[in-house]
């Protein structure tokens, strides 16, 4: 009887785990139960939900065109001594789609539908849970903290009308049809930095090349950046005096910038990036409609790969390589050889004739027929 | 003869007060009726949180029925250009302080009535005007008040201030924690209008324990201290800041409570009345004796006649 009482107990928990819907959305996540719970076992009723930590937490995005279009904020009408605020919710949606996406401000977006401020944070502010703000100072420190940046300016009459003189009609939020409000963002192809340093004044930045050519996404540099980062009219940010470390971190993700200054850094402005010129291996011959993924398959990691064609095709064989696409098509005695007998070297290169015949060289006489690729 | 016997009693008396003064120097007798309620309420200033949108000096004022300009006027940012201090005009302010290099931001202060756990005004008030209440705040009588402004001198954060200008019935003035509002259940007027709830209203507890939790949960935007906590003996309104407190005329102070030396000499001096009435006997002892010599030395004088 004690065994089994034992056995139930320690299974206990787990029978609790296995019950609930742990959401496929959870799993995926690279999450451990204590990135959200402060206790070992988490119940439906004392689920012991750790206070919001903004950056570590599970999200999900949504396009901005999901959300509504304009949200009235008027929860609370009755206390406030401004009228409530007609929030173009789309605008700011599109605007966030450079920061964070829905996370900028929705900072706890568990999975399923984005959950708005009111559903956490309290309307009133005499309360006993003060481990968040109240519902008036989570929007305004959410509201603030771009609008500051961005206009410096604090004054309330930014975003509210006054009392009097509210429009207090109801808004028709689906009145228009959603269209992109934010215009799109333009990228820029070329960038010149003029930096501080002595050694090498300019970094020449190719942005497209860093979206198009090496896949990198906009988010991955452009993360938790403020609307200020365009718009600002007052300091930026960007003027702040910030550590090496920090200055350097969007391109340290891929760049080795603590000793390899001449890598981006030079004196005048640097060519664009050339596969031939910077690593000997010409890409225009057969690779010039491939990824970098493709061959450089660790992400964001472009270095060391060996230019042996073998690296990355394996073992050729006249069997699972059509001679064709080199522009020679071989005739029917060439086809059916190994490559080897014709190919010494492991590039592929220059091939030689010497093993069989002892009159013919390559390019002189052709094992087949040239065609156009 | 006369000089010799003043050296006497200078010195008596001189020992007999270091002796009083060395009795308690634990006992600090002011505090709510000598008791600080488990739950009184404080409020956490979260300075790095703070725009200066002075809101909360505009609702102070309106509560207090204090004269105020119209409410759009306070966006005006010219008044943080000087470093301005809580009068009987205004029982709060707010100031600005200029963002450093590393800062987007300047970092704005609200100043007032720090309600300490251990006041100096209230022992330092004389006709016992003010005392420290249940619910955290130092209020004060009036009517009780006779303008000796004593706890202007007392306060370690220089806030009792005076109606000096007005002639008639002038009065003390400070922050009362809004002890009319928070009466009826409501909250205390700044911390009501605060758009970003950078003062949050609690048990001191909770806030304590709020504000420590914030510390550990964001290391980079605080210092790790939290104003108030210890600082003269505790007091109810506990502020965060992102530099050093000092910077921001933060005065610093040690963690004993203010009155507490002060209280010890002067309640010493009069503990059960006995210190006084030995000094009154020990006078009358001298006098006593003195009036004798003097008297056998008339006797001399006569008996040479």
């Amino acid at each position: 009887m004690k065994k089994l009482f034992l056995i139930l107990l320690i299974s206990f928990p787990f029978v609790i785990n296995g019950q609930s819907k742990f959401s496929t959305t959870h799993s995926n996540q690279n999450l451990t139960c204590s990135s959200c719970h402060s206790c070992t076992i988490p119940t439906k009723e004392n689920p012991c939900i750790k206070p919001c930590p903004r950056e570590s937490m599970i999200r999900v995005d949504q396009k901005p065109e999901e959300g509504p279009r304009i949200i009235v904020i008027d929860k609370l009408r009755d206390t406030d001594i401004y009228a409530p605020v007609k929030f173009s919710h789309l605008a700011h949606a599109e605007m966030s789609d450079m920061t964070g996406g829905c996370r900028t401000c929705h900072h706890y977006n568990p999975p399923g539908n984005v959950i708005g401020c009111s559903d956490c944070h309290e309307v009133s502010r005499n309360r006993t849970d003060i481990s968040k703000p109240d519902l008036k100072g989570a929007y305004h420190q959410q509201c603030m903290t771009c609008h500051r940046s961005w206009s410096g300016k604090t004054d309330c009459i930014e975003c509210h009308a006054a009392k009097e003189k509210a429009d207090l009609k109801p808004v028709k939020a689906k009145d228009e049809k959603a269209k992109r409000i934010h215009p799109e963002i333009k990228t820029p192809d070329k960038i010149t930095y003029n930096t501080k340093t002595d050694r090498g004044k300019l970094v020449t930045f190719y942005h497209n090349d860093h979206t198009d050519l090496f896949r990198l996404e906009c988010s991955q540099c452009h993360s938790n950046e403020s609307c200020a980062k365009c718009h600002s009219q007052i300091k930026k940010p960007a003027d702040l005096k910030i550590t090496f470390a920090e200055q350097h971190k969007k391109c340290s993700n891929c760049h080795e910038t603590k000793n390899n200054c001449n890598t981006c850094h030079s004196n005048k402005e640097t060519e664009r990036f050339n596969h031939k010129v910077s690593t000997g291996f010409d890409l225009s011959k057969f690779h010039s409609k491939l990824s970098c993924i493709r061959c450089h398959t660790t992400p964001a990691k472009f270095t060391g790969l060996n230019k042996d064609c073998v690296t990355c095709h394996g073992s050729w064989s006249w069997d699972n390589f059509n001679h064709k696409i080199t522009g020679l098509v071989l005739d029917e005695l060439h086809g059916e050889l190994d490559c080897e007998s014709c190919h010494k070297e492991k590039s592929y290169a220059s091939p030689s004739c010497g093993d069989c015949h002892d009159d013919k060289t390559y390019p002189k006489e052709k094992p087949g027929k040239l065609i156009k690729r | 003869m006369v000089d010799e016997s003043r050296r006497k009693f200078l010195k008596t008396t001189a020992l007999v007060g270091a002796g009083i003064t060395g009795l308690s120097t634990k006992t600090v007798k002011a505090g709510p009726k000598n008791i600080l309620d488990e739950n009184r309420m404080g409020v956490l200033v979260d300075t790095t949180v703070c725009i200066g949108c002075r809101k909360c000096e505009w609702a102070c004022k309106t509560a207090h029925d204090l004269p105020t300009q119209p409410l759009d006027t306070y966006e005006d940012r010219s008044v943080f250009e000087k470093m301005r201090r809580p009068d009987d005009k205004a029982l709060t302010v707010v100031n600005e302080y200029a963002a450093r290099e590393t800062e987007q931001f300047p970092l704005n202060v609200k100043v007032q009535c720090m309600h300490c756990d251990r006041p100096a005004c209230v022992s330092a008030c004389i006709v016992g005007a003010i005392s420290k209440e249940e619910n955290g705040s130092v209020i004060w009588d009036t009517d009780k008040c006779i303008g000796c402004r004593y706890c202007m001198v007392a306060c370690p954060f220089q806030i009792p201030a005076f109606e000096f200008e007005k002639a008639w019935h002038p009065e003390i003035r400070k922050c009362d924690f809004c002890f009319e509002r928070t009466k009826e259940g409501k909250l205390p007027a700044c911390v009501e209008i605060c758009p970003m709830e950078v003062l949050t209203y609690g048990t001191r507890k909770s806030l304590i324990e709020r504000a420590h939790q914030k510390i550990s949960l964001y290391p980079d935007r605080y210092v790790n201290h939290v104003y108030g906590q210890y600082e003269v003996g505790g007091t109810s309104w506990l502020y965060l800041a992102s530099r050093d407190f000092a910077e921001l005329q933060f005065p610093k102070l040690g963690t004993n409570p203010a009155p507490g030396v002060s209280e010890a000499i002067q309640h010493g001096i009069f503990a059960y009345f006995v210190p006084p009435i030995a000094l009154y006997a020990l006078l009358g002892g001298v006098m006593w004796i003195n009036k004798k010599k003097a008297e056998s030395n008339k006797d001399k004088e006569v008996h040479h006649e």
